[in-house]
Formats: structure tokens, C-alpha cells, sequence
């Protein structure tokens, strides 16, 4: 019997990131902003980025282009409003128009303030803050993303100085994902943003909100990510295989900006805050048991999880009613594969992690306060099957 | 999955869907900064009465300043250049493109006279001669479907000069696209099954050529399993709203997906067919689909079988072996005309010969193959077509969906494989 | 200020001096070609009279131009797109998709596939072009590398591809 698929009927969907990746995609930006009718690049980096090599390979795929570019590598791990309006300034003395972010995180939040203030004027930024609050396109914005990012740099949100923007305004038109961008990283990053990536795509694909487009972005993001990761923690010269990985970082990206954020990107994000921890790996340990719980309750969609999570021969030969059952296995295996693959350094478990067990319920209210689909029973149940898992 | 050395992928169109999906257009022009809109059709779109559904849904919100439905079937750049004056004559801010293919193409056409402040069309014909966002323009697909409301080509015939002229530019791209099960449901059998595998072909060519990047294979796998799982019974039941829908997102997809990564030698003979016989764009691919992946068998036949699993489901996909998956794939396609046939009462042709127009006479008489074939060797699809063809290997093809017979193994006239 | 700095625009000298060198080569092949082989000459044959088309790397060079003279000789014309009508521009986006393209790395098929390059002009005409620069490049290239260069390697006759080839590599080296 066919199962056939249930198509939700309702849904909006956009995304207006380009994604250019591959061998030399950084040589096409000049071309790119051509079309974005852009002449003058600002390219805006972290120290670290500049130690590591990064911005000299921008530099020279600028060559030959005829184009001069501007280059602040100094935005600090936690930049303020101060730093943007310096930004600003140069953007505006010098006649730049148009933005390039190298790295994630924080860089790329400052180029997404920064961009409102260039696109206007400084003084709109904290008018902008909260959800939909910009009513404009803005300027012309490229993020080059590295293995440190988790996808966050092509979704519609910031979270800059203490406060969160939301807008499909915010995102990039372009992100480039050059495989010598994507350079190593220690493998608890590696994993901890693949695995936020992983959460996000997974719960696009089996939550509220989901639709066929969405979906196409996050099955992808799956798929990349089962694909390689392991691989890639196990021998990080993987160079295709961080390639893959940058690109599901930013295709699960667009897809969570389409759909509500889930219990995983809820909890993780509380859990990492309270306990120091990266919230990817904190959403990565919490996954399977999440899925579980949906399970127990007729989570429908999580039986076709199993298409991008172990692949076309893997998924047909099992029958229908348990594929559920070994989607949600797959992804304990995975944690179990990391943290071999690893030598032990990325955690299996929140025991592993070294979370406190006093801490949970702090981390369930909080969670629930900001609208986690859980109540407060089923996210303790949740917690405490990750907290030892035997 | 192997990841290509190199890929780019961009849809920037928002895509609205449900069965009241109409009733958003005017927040979604607010949003814009628009609310004066020309409506752009064709007399069979009004005919159907569907330009009234649209009105009705969105005339509260909107002042809806012109109704042009002289579109022709084919777009023509008289009718965009009298449409643009009139545009400004009525004192428009934003436009909605309400019909197939040919609707779409002529509302962008229009899109880049009356935002550029244009006198010549001409100037702006290529890729990336537009250097910044157009007049707001919101696409509504009739027919599930050529994808046009989500590509960034447009292409309008200058019938008095015979030329073609193509417009390539991410600023062609409808602001959004509005899927809704309402602009679908009076569609007939014949057109259903015709506009349905003009999506198939989309989506499988995009998922086996040569410009393939992971995205859009989702896209086109998504895109397949929805067809197979609709297009037959929306066909045999037009009133099906779920299945309706179902068909519209799958062109939706499928217009996504071959829209970056272009299509083969499907639509290069396609293409041909229509311009020396006029035969439809929808039963082309439908007759040519089976023939291009046999004819390209032994370049991708690893990408046909994976095809498979959406069009036929995981226990026929399972019980299938590795060698076959190929040549199921292209019996099931050929299966799905056969099935088209019947319901359509034996419009919907299964081959060339029966391609039959309103008074019943043969449209691709054999004597015409020639023509086709030499036709099929200026149109650029090709390039992207995992294997070439001469004018040989063109006849060869034709002829064999002439006839409707399927073509040998290793067919190629020439060369080494 | 700290932490900025502006960089100007330089030019990648020598991949542009390898890039012309190879476009110059590659002209003068199609002009010798043009003469000596039967399906390139018949390919320009149905082009139209004077027809110029271009291959150029932006933004600004180097160039390769080739065209119909009045004669209807098959002409390299040089390097200069200045003040020529050229009717079909093959614009490779950047002088490291030309280095991929002339070092062999990726095929003018796949370099299409890739988005690597623009045609500006009439579609016909370009498949016609690149069905030439197809043969050409079989004559040029040792068989493992035209391969690669190809989508079907033709099975010529030992005449058309070696008393080709070497007529192709004479003229192209002396210019007639």
C-alpha cells in the first residue's frame, strides 16, 4: 500500500538567499554584485579570520576584478551598537555599498545590524528589533560562511547587543560557500554546528509549519549532514566533506526560517545558555529523544525522517511501520558514531556533557516560558532520557 | 550524493498556497508598497471564469485599475509593448499575471518596459541586463504546469522581425507566486494531463542533466512523487481540491528545480516538435520524456533508476533490482500515458503520430521529422543534455516516437560512448 | 582607522598572459580548421555573412575574436573586441573560470553546467560555435584530455583526425 503523501495545505514560503558553492565560487562575487548593481564591497571578519588565512584568499579572488575593497577584521566576539556605528561611518565616508561577511555568529549578526543602519540610518536599528519590524529591502549582503557557523548566517534572525531581530529582510542575498573558507575547525565545533543544523532541518521537516518547500531544503540538509559528518569528525581533511557540511549549515538555515522554531531549538538554546554549552550539541542530545516523545503521541512525519536519513535502498527495504522506529535509532547512532569518532570529546549524553540534574527543571520552565510545544512534564521526561542514556 | 564541483541555486519567489490563497494578494501587494494593479490574461483563463474568482477575492483590498485579457497563446511583443501603454494610461503601480506560460512571459515582458521607462524591449534582451528590482508583479498559475512563475526567463517572438527574444535576470522573478486550488479546478482532462507532465518532465530532466546540485534534486524528487501520486486521479476527477493543490505545488517544484538546473534533450526536440507543428508544449514532453532517458541510458541511467522510489513507492522500489530500477522507471512513464490516454478519452497522445489537433488531422506528419530534426540542432537545452545528438541521432529518436516504439540499447549513430 | 584597510584592484598578470596565450592559439586552430575540416567548414557555412562571435574573459580581457570575412574565409581577428561587430559575445565570468576552462579542469560543457559563462546573442548560433570549438579541440588535444573536453569523442576516420591534426597544428602555426 502506498503511502501517500500528505501535502499541508496551507503554507507561505520564501527564501531569497542565493547559494553559490564550489570550487573557486568566491571569483564569481564580483560578478554577483555586478548583478546586485553593487561596485564597493565593505568585508567585515573577525581577528581570527585574518590569522587563519581567510581574508587574504578574499583578497586575492578579488584580483583582476577591478574592484577595491574595504576590509574591518576587528568585530569582537560579543560586538555592540558602538562597533556598528563605526562600521557605519566607514561605510558611508568611503561610499561602500554593499556588505560581506566572512564567518558566523557574531560577524554575521553585525552585518545583518549593520545593514539595517546602512540601508537607513543608525538610528532605526533598535526601532528594527523584534519580529517583522522592517519594511524595506535592504542593501546588498553576501555571507561567505566558515565550518564555525551553524546556518544561523543565512536565516532570517540576528541576536545582536541583547536583543533578537526577525525578518526575511535580514537575510542574505548571497551566500558563498568556498570549500577554502571551510577550513578545520576542532571536532566539538564541527559537531556542534552540524548537529544545530541537524535539529533545525529535522524539525522543519517533522513539525508545525512544515510544507514541500521547506522540506526540500531540509531533507537536503539532512541528507548532507548523515552523509559526512562522522567522516569529516574522524578525519578532518575531509575537504568535500566540509564543503557538504557548510552547505547543509546553510540550506537548514532557510528552511528554519519558514517554519516555527521546535522543542530541540527551544530547549537546546536555554540548556546552552544555563550550562555553557554550544546549543548545537546541546539540541544534537536532545533529538532522539524529542522524536521519541512526537513518536508515542503518532508523529506522522517522522517515518519519512528516514528517506534523507539513511537513504533511498535503506528506507525502502524497511517496512512501513517501523521506520519511525529507526529514524529515531539512527540518530542515537549518530551521537553514539561522534562520540567514538571523537575519542569521547563530543558528549553523548547531558551526564556526559557534565549538566547538572538540579539544573533541569530551571532549563524546562525557561523553555517553556518561550513557548516550547512541551509543557513542563513533557519537557522533564525529555531531559531526564538524555540526561543518561543507557 | 556526490556534491558538484560547483553549483548555484536561487528561487526568490514567495510561494503562497491553500485553498484561499487568493485572499492574501493584497497584504502581500501592501507589503510592496502597491495596491493598484493591472491583471494580465487570456480569453480562455476569463473564459473559465477564474479572472471573476480572482476579483472577487481580492477587490476589497486593492483597486484593481485594468483587466487585460488579449494575451495571445504565444507571447508577442506588439501585445506587450499596447499593454505597457496601457499601464500607464490607467495609472498602475503593480501587475498580476494570472494564466500559463505564455501569460507569465508576457507580464514580465511588460514588467521591464514599464520599470525601466523603456521604449525598445531589445535593450534589455540577455542575461543580466537588469541591474535592479522591478514593478511589484504577483504570478497566479492556471495550469499545474509549465513553472513559469518561478524562473527568471521570459521569452517574447517579435513576429514581425521573426525573432526570439530571450530575458534572463533574477529581477524577472514574480515578487510572489499564489497556489491556489481554485485557479486549477476547471482545468480539463486533456490539459490536466498534458500541463501535468510538462512537470514531470521538468522535474526528472532536472534531476538527470547535467547542471544537477542536491537542492533541486529534493526539489524534483518531491516534485515526481507528488505527480504520481496525483496527476491520474485529477485527471479522472477534476473537482479533487487535495489532488488539485497537490499539482500545483508539484509544478511549483518542479519549475524550482529545472529553473536551476535546466533541462536536456527532452525539451531540445520539445521545443522543436512545437515550433514546426505547433503540437502543445505539455504532450511533447509527454511523448519525448521515455525516449530521452532511454537515448541517455547509458550517460545516466544510475540518476532514471533512483526515480523510481518517488514515482513508484519503497515496496515496488525495494522488490525492484539495482539493473532494472532504469527501465521501470521509463515503463511507468509510458504506463502513465497509457492511463492519461484512456481517461482523456484518447486525446492525450502516447505518440507523434497521434498528436491529433481540434478538427481531428495528424499535426507531425512524418515528413516533417527532417525539419524537426534540423529545428532541434539550434536550440541550446542541449547543452545540458549528458549526451550529444546529431541530426542522425535526432531522426532516430523522432522517428522512433513517430511510431511509438521504444528505441534500441545504445542508440547513439555516431562516435564513441 | 584600526582594523581597516582598503585594498585596491590588481591584476592576476600571469594568469591573464597564460589565458591570451591560449586564446590566441585557439583562434588561429579555428581558422585553420575552418579550412581543413569538412564539418567546421559546413557549421560556418550556415552562419551568416560577416559573422563575428567573441570569447572574452570579464571584466576587462583578454579577448579572442573570431569571423567571416568578405570573402567568407574564416578569420582569427585578434584580441581587440574594439570597434569590431561582434554578433555573439561567450563571456567567461572571471579570469579563474577561464584558468579552469584553459588548463582543462572543466570542459566548456561543464563550464556551461556550471555557470561559468554568458552567451549574449542568438542561442542558434551558439550551439553552432560550440559544436566547432568541440572539433577543434579534438584535433588539439591528445585523445585522454579531448575526451574530457568532450561529451562524445568522435570516431574519425585515420585520415581525418591525424593528416587533420597535423594540416590543423601547421596552420594554425603559421597563420594561413
Amino acid at each position: 500500500m502506498r503511502l501517500l503523501m500528505l501535502l499541508p495545505e496551507h503554507y507561505e514560503f520564501f527564501c531569497p538567499v542565493k547559494i553559490n558553492s564550489g570550487n573557486r565560487a568566491l571569483e564569481q562575487i564580483p560578478f554577483e554584485l555586478d548583478a546586485l548593481n553593487a561596485r564597493k564591497p565593505l568585508v567585515i571578519a573577525r581577528k581570527d579570520a585574518s590569522e587563519r588565512g581567510l581574508v587574504d584568499v578574499i583578497m586575492d579572488a578579488f584580483k583582476d576584478s577591478g574592484i577595491a575593497i574595504g576590509i574591518f577584521d576587528g568585530v569582537p566576539a560579543a560586538p555592540d551598537l558602538k562597533l556598528v556605528r563605526e562600521l557605519f561611518n566607514i561605510y558611508r565616508d568611503r561610499g561602500y555599498d554593499a556588505v560581506i561577511a566572512v564567518g558566523g555568529g557574531s560577524v554575521a549578526d553585525t552585518a545583518k545590524v549593520l545593514n539595517i543602519a546602512v540601508s537607513g540610518k543608525p538610528e532605526d536599528i533598535e526601532g528594527c528589533a523584534g519580529e517583522d519590524q522592517i519594511k524595506n529591502p535592504l542593501k546588498p549582503l553576501i555571507i561567505v560562511p566558515t565550518l564555525s557557523g551553524t546556518g544561523y548566517e543565512m536565516s532570517r534572525y540576528a541576536f545582536f547587543d541583547g536583543r533578537s531581530y526577525a525578518s526575511h529582510f535580514l537575510m542574505p542575498h548571497l551566500a558563498v560557500i568556498d570549500p577554502r573558507m571551510t577550513i578545520q575547525e576542532d571536532a566539538v565545533t564541527t559537531a556542534a554546528t552540524a548537529l544545530a543544523a541537524l535539529a533545525h532541518a529535522v524539525e522543519a521537516y517533522t513539525g508545525s509549519g512544515k510544507n514541500p518547500l521547506a522540506d526540500a531544503y531540509a531533507y537536503t540538509a539532512i541528507q548532507l549532514i548523515m552523509e559526512h559528518l562522522v567522516n569529516v569528525i574522524r578525519d578532518q581533511r575531509d575537504r568535500n566533506g566540509r564543503l557538504s557540511l557548510a552547505n547543509a549549515h546553510a540550506m537548514a538555515g532557510c528552511a528554519f526560517s519558514n517554519v516555527a522554531p521546535g522543542v530541540a531549538h527551544k530547549l537546546g538554546k536555554v540548556m546552552g545558555d544555563e550550562c555553557h554549552l554550544p546549543p548545537g550539541l546541546c539540541m544534537g542530545m536532545l533529538l532522539p529523544h524529542i522524536l521519541e516523545k512526537q513518536m508515542s503521541e503518532g508523529g506522522y512525519y517522522i517515518s519519512d525522517l528516514l528517506l534523507p536519513l539513511a537513504g533511498f535502498d535503506a528506507y525502502a527495504s524497511m517496512a512501513e511501520n517501523l521506520r519511525a522506529r529507526r529514524a529515531v535509532d539512527t540518530l542515537y547512532d549518530l551521537l553514539k558514531d561522534l562520540s567514538v569518532a571523537s575519542g569521547g570529546a563530543i558528549p553523548r549524553t547531558l551526564k556526559d556533557a557534565r549538566v547538572s540534574q538540579d539544573i533541569l527543571q530551571d532549563i524546562a520552565q525557561r523553555a517553556v516560558g518561550n513557548g516550547a510545544s512541551f509543557d513542563m512534564d513533557g519537557c522533564m521526561k525529555v531531559l531526564r532520557n538524555a540526561w543518561e542514556v543507557r | 550524493m556526490d556534491m558538484p564541483g560547483y553549483y548555484e541555486f536561487c528561487c526568490r519567489v514567495k510561494i503562497i498556497s491553500g485553498h484561499d490563497a487568493l485572499e492574501k494578494i493584497p497584504d502581500t501587494l501592501a507589503q510592496l508598497n502597491a495596491g493598484r494593479p493591472m491583471i494580465v490574461t487570456d480569453k480562455g483563463v476569463v473564459g473559465a471564469g477564474l479572472i471573476d474568482i480572482v476579483v472577487n477575492a481580492i477587490s476589497n483590498g486593492v483597486n484593481i485599475r485594468a483587466i487585460a485579457d488579449d494575451v495571445p497563446p504565444d507571447s508577442d511583443l506588439r501585445i506587450v509593448n499596447s499593454l505597457a501603454r496601457l499601464y500607464h494610461e490607467k495609472g498602475c503601480d503593480s501587475l498580476i499575471a494570472i494564466g500559463g506560460g505564455s501569460v507569465m512571459d508576457t507580464a514580465k515582458g511588460i514588467n521591464i518596459i514599464v520599470s525601466e521607462k523603456a521604449d525598445n524591449l531589445m535593450k534589455f534582451s540577455g542575461a543580466n541586463a537588469l541591474k535592479r528590482a522591478l514593478r511589484p508583479l504577483i504570478a497566479i498559475p492556471t495550469t499545474a504546469g509549465t513553472g513559469s512563475e518561478v524562473t527568471l526567463v521570459a521569452v517574447i517572438k517579435d513576429h514581425e522581425k521573426h525573432l526570439k527574444m530571450a530575458f534572463v535576470s533574477n529581477f524577472l522573478l514574480p515578487d510572489a507566486s499564489i497556489v491556489d486550488s481554485r485557479m486549477t479546478l476547471t482545468l480539463p482532462p486533456a490539459i490536466t494531463a498534458a500541463t501535468g507532465m510538462d512537470a514531470l518532465s521538468h522535474a526528472v530532466e532536472a534531476y538527470t542533466c547535467l547542471a544537477k546540485n542536491p537542492l533541486s534534486d529534493a526539489h524534483a524528487l518531491a516534485a515526481i512523487r507528488l505527480i504520481s501520486d496525483n496527476l491520474l486521479k485529477v485527471t479522472v476527477n477534476p473537482g479533487d481540491k487535495k489532488g488539485r493543490l497537490g499539482m500545483s505545488s508539484a509544478a511549483t517544484l518542479a519549475g524550482i528545480a529545472f529553473g536551476n538546473s535546466m533541462v536536456g534533450m527532452v525539451h531540445t526536440l520539445g521545443h522543436s516538435v512545437g515550433s514546426v507543428c505547433g503540437v502543445p508544449h505539455g504532450v511533447c514532453m509527454a511523448i519525448l520524456l521515455p525516449y530521452g532517458l532511454e537515448y541517455n541510458m547509458h550517460k545516466n541511467g544510475h540518476l532514471t533508476a533512483e526515480l523510481l522510489l518517488p514515482m513508484a513507492g519503497a515496496e515496488v522500489y525495494a522488490a525492484t533490482p539495482k539493473e532494472e530500477r532504469a527501465e521501470k522507471v521509463i515503463a511507468l512513464i509510458r504506463l502513465m500515458n497509457q492511463d492519461l490516454h484512456e481517461a482523456t478519452g484518447g486525446r492525450h497522445a502516447r505518440f507523434l503520430k497521434e498528436a491529433l489537433d481540434r478538427d481531428g488531422k495528424e499535426m507531425v506528419p512524418k515528413e516533417k521529422l527532417p525539419d524537426i530534426a534540423e529545428t532541434a540542432l539550434r536550440d541550446g537545452s542541449i547543452f545540458y543534455n549528458p549526451e550529444d545528438l546529431d541530426y542522425n541521432d535526432f531522426r532516430m529518436v523522432l522517428e522512433a516516437a513517430w511510431e511509438g516504439v521504444p528505441l534500441k540499447a545504445n542508440p547513439m549513430t555516431s562516435g564513441m560512448p | 582607522m584600526k582594523n581597516f584597510r582598503e585594498v585596491a584592484a590588481e591584476k592576476k598578470s600571469l594568469k591573464r598572459d597564460y589565458v591570451a596565450i591560449m586564446m590566441w592559439f585557439m583562434g588561429r586552430a579555428i581558422q585553420a580548421a575552418a579550412a581543413v575540416d569538412r564539418a567546421v567548414k559546413k557549421e560556418f557555412v550556415e552562419l551568416p555573412d560577416g559573422f563575428t562571435f567573441a570569447l572574452s574573459v570579464m571584466p576587462s580581457g583578454p579577448h579572442m575574436i573570431v569571423g567571416k570575412d568578405q570573402m567568407r574565409f574564416v578569420r582569427y581577428r585578434g584580441w581587440d573586441p574594439e570597434g569590431k561587430r561582434i554578433d555573439l559575445k561567450m563571456k567567461i565570468k572571471n579570469i579563474e573560470a577561464a584558468m579552469l576552462i584553459f588548463t582543462f579542469q572543466e570542459s566548456t560543457t561543464l563550464a556551461t553546467a556550471r555557470d561559468r559563462l554568458i552567451v549574449d546573442g542568438e542561442v542558434a548560433h551558439a550551439c553552432a560555435v560550440v559544436r566547432i570549438l568541440d572539433i577543434v579541440e579534438v584535433y588539439l588535444l591528445p585523445k585522454i584530455i579531448a575526451k574530457l573536453a568532450v561529451k562524445r569523442y568522435p570516431a574519425w576516420s585515420f585520415r581525418r583526425k591525424y593528416l587533420g591534426r597535423v594540416l590543423t597544428y601547421v596552420r594554425t602555426i603559421f597563420g594561413f
